[in-house]
């Protein structure tokens, strides 16, 4: 029963992506991955609720665990990768009406889609260190044919160096997961058990300090590249404006938040084994350079996708300044950051890649008076970027508000003072780019493509993911009581 | 040294890792380097079987055998199709000129050895004690990573930098958890993989494969 | 093992085998480049002219009158006497045939390097003193290589030390002649590669100089020498194959111990004697056939092979305390 709750949630997007493989991307399977993510979170909610419920399920030997911080990521990456999903039909008929596309690459994208939420959803139940890792490097070679899908030399160029990048800071954190490793094996854990979150959170005490430091460091480091944190963080803009939208919508919403909850739940060993400080300090000051880098690119930026994309990074550094916090409040209000987030960003993206299949640039400069010209794609996309501005009643207001709080009240007010400022930099300068591409007159003046009511029917998901976060920021039902239950998982 | 026949093996094997990796260092021909990339993995698999005789621990030879296959047969191999694919033999114009990058190499042996201090205390066995070789592949080849241009030698430095991982997990821990293992090295084949297709792109869409000339992203 | 068994006692036996040392280097250095160019011409399809042909040259110039360039000074006529004396010294310290050498705790591995050094110092000052522009060439560029190639030595010198406590040359040989594994460990290895480097180097052979070229180009060591004529010559020439015989001679010492006399019994020492010169020999033949092969490196790349030499000496060293 647990085994095969903890299993659903991989074998159903693997086998989508078996079938997919199989059949093609045509007419009546279009839609297999949008059930595929409905299925995952369906699964995610069914192991929400029972490990809130009946405790934390365990299976496979203890390789898998179901907690209930398990339980909302994998609600996240199911509701974000519906959106995506549902959104992918309408993207690649824009790619093949543009010629950017044939069977082949369509057939690829789906397949590569459903692999990389099956590594994502293996990332998430994972019980061991290891497992982990390797499930979070293939979500990176999964990825990489996505980023390059256009096939163009900026395409090319950018999975190289989101390859090159992602995976030489995923192989420090495995040097740091080895470390851990001697360190765990040497304090008397048994093989199977030196790798595992709750063995390890369990012995803590017992790790030798120096070498725990330095594991710590490396995995924070490691994961933080793949989280989009600096100093490893270039790869983000390029591989996020390069990917086509969905892919985007993916990567930028849920997979960088995969990564950060294995930071998560290794600053809860950390912090038993070295005490809060180190960790804390490791988190304060990655997340201010990675504010500072995202708010200073953000002022001066061309490119919508690559605004999107260091936007992204700023939330990423939002979400580690309040788990350096790390006060339950707190880390409720990271996670619910990370769905609000998650949610937003991939309608964003998504109503960007219409945005640029529609007016064949990604400059800022080059689209001006989108809302008169296309108002459905503008709409959507003006929300979107309301939402991850932070502007009530959406999720990401009552989120951040809780991280300055919490950050107060946890006697951080310096690093938050000045974390919040390059985030109304950033907020400031997000606005500015949005103003400009939706408002004034239309300088091509050309007629729409398709009718409203056709854009309207391909902007569905992401309406519909927009209203979902208003809702969870206005009512906070259902997720207020696994938030509750998640947080003390994911920090003391 | 002092100690048995298998201490000696174990310590012979950790000193050609090391000079593998400094000679990919050194080498500016290509090939010559995916050579030294399978001497070094051909070392790691000696290290892995001298310590599987000498904690008794038979497992290590399969792993062994398993690394040897990986490391010193298929990636260098994948990697020099992809040599010949590219038809670019030398990696002419390093950002860090040789000499520098030697000098470096030195120094960042050094630092491995002053990083592995806490690791090597841990346990006194001659296995920990050599630790510092790994981290020294590990560092050298993070710096060949910065310190290259062309695609290959990125490549290069990426596996270097895996073998040392690896060495490190053998000489620390006896390996890590087979399964574990087993993924790993799924994972660096696939990256190894993804790298060379990428490579054959680069070739086609920029006419060589100088990073160099990736830099139409930026801000 | 301290260095405190090799201290300063100085036997009659120890001062015969040094004398032997001596004598063996003097008649044999010329026999080993006659025997290299011999070799090398033979690979190259030529006659050659004869393993003997260095002393018939040797003994050519010596009957010459000796002539110095106007304008040099007294350094210029010294400076060969220099170069040999210092090579008479380290031949007697280092022990080739036996480590009961004579000069007991003067048989320092740092004195013979700086010994060595001195002679090069020497010629490099009297090269100089010539006023001439090829004088002052190569004496800039064999400064160039010495400098160099002296960080390399210390770091070899001090991973070879480490483990015998002591940079007593007969405490080290005697050390790994005791302990066969010393020899055949990664620290050794490592350090034999960093140290024949230097040994090409500072011998001036190819691939860092050529010795049988003038081409003013590449030359190194002969651009110094190419004001001598005369005996002065003659002892230049005898200065510079005792310097090669002395570095494979120290080479094989610190890396192929294996025969030399513990002993000072006679047949000990005319077993070590025969099986010295015979390592010598292959060591040399192997460096001339290798050279057959092999391109001189350009000038501006010989820092890249010294600095790998370097790198292979510090991790002789980083060796030595983790492996």
């Amino acid at each position: 029963m647990n085994t095969a709750l903890l299993l659903a949630p991989v074998v159903v997007p693997a086998a989508a992506g078996v079938l997919y493989l199989f059949l093609g991307w045509r007419r009546t399977t279009r839609h297999l991955g949008t059930v595929s993510a409905a299925g995952i979170l369906a699964f995610g909610i069914a192991l929400a609720v029972r490990a809130v419920h009946d405790g934390t399920a365990v299976a496979a030997s203890g390789w898998l665990r179901g907690d209930p911080l398990a339980g909302f990521l994998l609600i996240v990456i199911g509701a974000v990768a519906f959106v995506a999903c549902a959104a992918s039909p309408a993207y690649l008929a824009g790619e093949r009406a543009a010629e950017h596309g044939d069977a082949a690459s369509e057939r690829r994208f789906a397949v590569l889609v459903q692999a990389f939420l099956a590594a994502m959803c293996l990332a998430v139940v994972g019980a061991n260190l290891g497992l982990v890792w390797v499930a979070i490097e293939a979500t990176t070679t999964v990825t990489a044919f996505l980023v390059g899908h256009r096939r163009s030399r900026a395409a090319v160029e950018a999975a190289w160096k989101y390859v090159v990048i992602c995976s030489v800071g995923i192989a420090l954190a495995l040097l740091g997961i080895v470390v851990l490793y001697a360190a765990a094996r040497h304090a008397g854990l048994s093989e199977t058990s030196a790798l595992s979150f709750q063995e390890l959170a369990g012995h803590a005490h017992a790790l030798d300090q120096q070498a725990t430091r330095m594991a710590v460091a490396l995995i924070v480091l490691g994961f933080g590249a793949k989280a989009g944190l600096a100093p490893l963080h270039s790869w983000l803009p390029d591989a996020h404006s390069q990917a086509p939208a969905p892919v985007s919508a993916l990567m930028s919403g849920v997979l960088l938040s995969v990564s950060f909850s294995v930071i998560l739940r290794t600053k809860q060993i950390a912090d038993v084994a070295l005490g809060t400080g180190f960790v804390k300090t490791l988190m304060l000051i990655a997340a201010l350079a990675t504010l500072a880098v995202a708010a200073l690119l953000l002022i001066g930026q061309r490119d919508y996708k690559r605004m999107l994309a260091y936007s992204s990074m700023e939330h990423m550094g939002l979400m580690t300044l309040g788990a350096a916090a790390g006060t339950p409040l707190a880390l409720s209000a990271v996670l619910l950051h990370i769905a609000g987030h998650g949610l937003g960003k991939a309608a964003a993206f998504c109503a960007a890649g219409r945005i640029l299949q529609e007016t064949g640039t990604s400059r800022i400069d080059a689209v001006r008076g989108l809302a008169a010209r296309s108002p459905v794609p503008a709409g959507t996309f003006a929300t979107a970027v309301l939402v991850l501005l932070g502007f009530p009643p959406f999720a990401l207001f009552a989120s951040e508000l809780g991280i300055a709080r919490a950050g107060f009240a946890a006697g951080l007010g310096w690093p938050i003072a000045a974390g919040f400022t390059l985030v109304l930099l950033a907020f400031a300068a997000i606005a500015a780019h949005t103003g400009r591409m939706l408002l004034g007159a239309d300088p091509l003046q050309s007629a729409p493509a398709g009718s409203a009511g056709a854009a309207l029917r391909a902007q569905t998901p992401l309406i519909a993911a927009l209203v979902a976060v208003a809702f969870i920021g206005v009512a906070g039902w259902p997720l207020a009581h696994l938030l509750n239950a998640a947080a003390p998982l994911a920090g003391r | 040294m002092n100690g048995s026949a298998d201490t000696q093996i174990l310590d012979f094997a950790c000193g050609l890792f090391l000079l593998a990796a400094v000679g990919a260092l050194w080498r500016r021909e290509l090939s010559a380097v995916i050579g030294l990339l399978a001497v070094q993995g051909a070392a790691l698999a000696v290290i892995a079987a001298a310590l599987g005789a000498d904690e008794h621990h038979p497992e290590l030879y399969a792993v062994a055998a398993g690394v040897g296959l990986l490391r010193a047969g298929v990636l260098p191999g994948l990697a020099r199709r992809a040599l010949a694919a590219s038809g670019e033999d030398r990696e002419s114009q390093p950002l860090v000129n040789v000499a520098s990058s030697l000098l470096a190499a030195a120094a960042l042996v050094l630092l491995a050895y002053a990083v592995a201090q806490p690791l090597a205390r841990l346990d006194a066995s001659p296995g920990a004690r050599a630790l510092p070789v790994g981290l020294a592949s590990v560092l050298i080849g993070l710096f060949m990573l910065v310190a290259r241009r062309k695609a290959l030698s990125q490549v290069a430095g990426f596996l270097l930098l895996d073998n040392g991982i690896t060495a490190v997990a053998f000489l620390a821990a006896a390996g890590v958890p087979l399964l574990v293992e087993i993924g790993v090295s799924f994972d660096l084949l696939l990256v190894v993989l993804v790298l060379r297709v990428l490579t054959v792109r680069m070739q086609s869409a920029f006419g060589a494969t100088d990073l160099d000339d990736l830099r139409e992203l930026h801000d | 093992m301290s260095g405190g068994a090799f201290g300063t006692e100085v036997t009659a036996a120890g001062v015969a085998s040094s004398v032997l040392q001596v004598a063996l280097t003097v008649a044999g250095a010329p026999l080993l480049v006659g025997l290299m160019r011999q070799i090398r011409a033979r690979m190259e399809g030529r006659a050659g002219a004869g393993v003997g042909q260095p002393w018939r040259d040797l003994r050519k110039l010596m009957r010459k009158k000796p002539l110095a360039p106007d304008g040099t000074g007294p350094l210029f006529r010294t400076a060969p006497l220099v170069q040999v004396a210092t090579a008479l010294m380290v031949a007697a310290a280092i022990p080739f045939v036996s480590v009961r050498t004579g000069l007991g705790g003067a048989a320092d591995l740092i004195a013979v390097v700086a010994l060595l050094t001195l002679g090069t110092a020497a010629l490099a000052l009297a090269g100089l003193d010539t006023g001439t522009a090829f004088g002052g060439m190569g004496a800039s560029r064999e400064m160039t290589i010495t400098a160099l190639a002296e960080p390399t030595v210390l770091m070899a010198t001090f991973a070879l030390s480490t483990r015998v406590g002591s940079t007593n040359l007969p405490a080290i040989v005697d050390a790994s002649l005791k302990d066969a594994g010393r020899v055949i460990s990664p620290v050794s290895v490592l350090a034999a590669f960093a140290l024949a480097a230097v040994v090409l180097a500072e011998a001036g052979r190819l691939p860092v100089d050529n010795p049988s070229t003038h081409l003013e180009l590449t030359m190194v060591h002969e651009a110094m020498v190419l004001e001598y004529s005369g005996p002065d010559l003659a002892l230049v020439e005898l200065a510079a194959s005792m310097r090669l015989a002395v570095l494979l001679g120290l080479w094989s010492a610190l890396f192929l111990p294996w025969g030399t006399a513990t002993s000072t019994g006679v047949p000990a020492v005319a077993g070590a004697t025969v099986l010295f010169t015979l390592k010598v020999g292959v060591l040399g033949a192997v460096l001339a056939a290798g050279e057959v092969f092999m391109a001189k490196l350009r000038l501006f790349r010989v820092p890249e092979l010294l600095a790998g030499s370097f790198l292979l000496a510090v991790l002789a060293v980083a060796a030595s305390f983790f492996l």
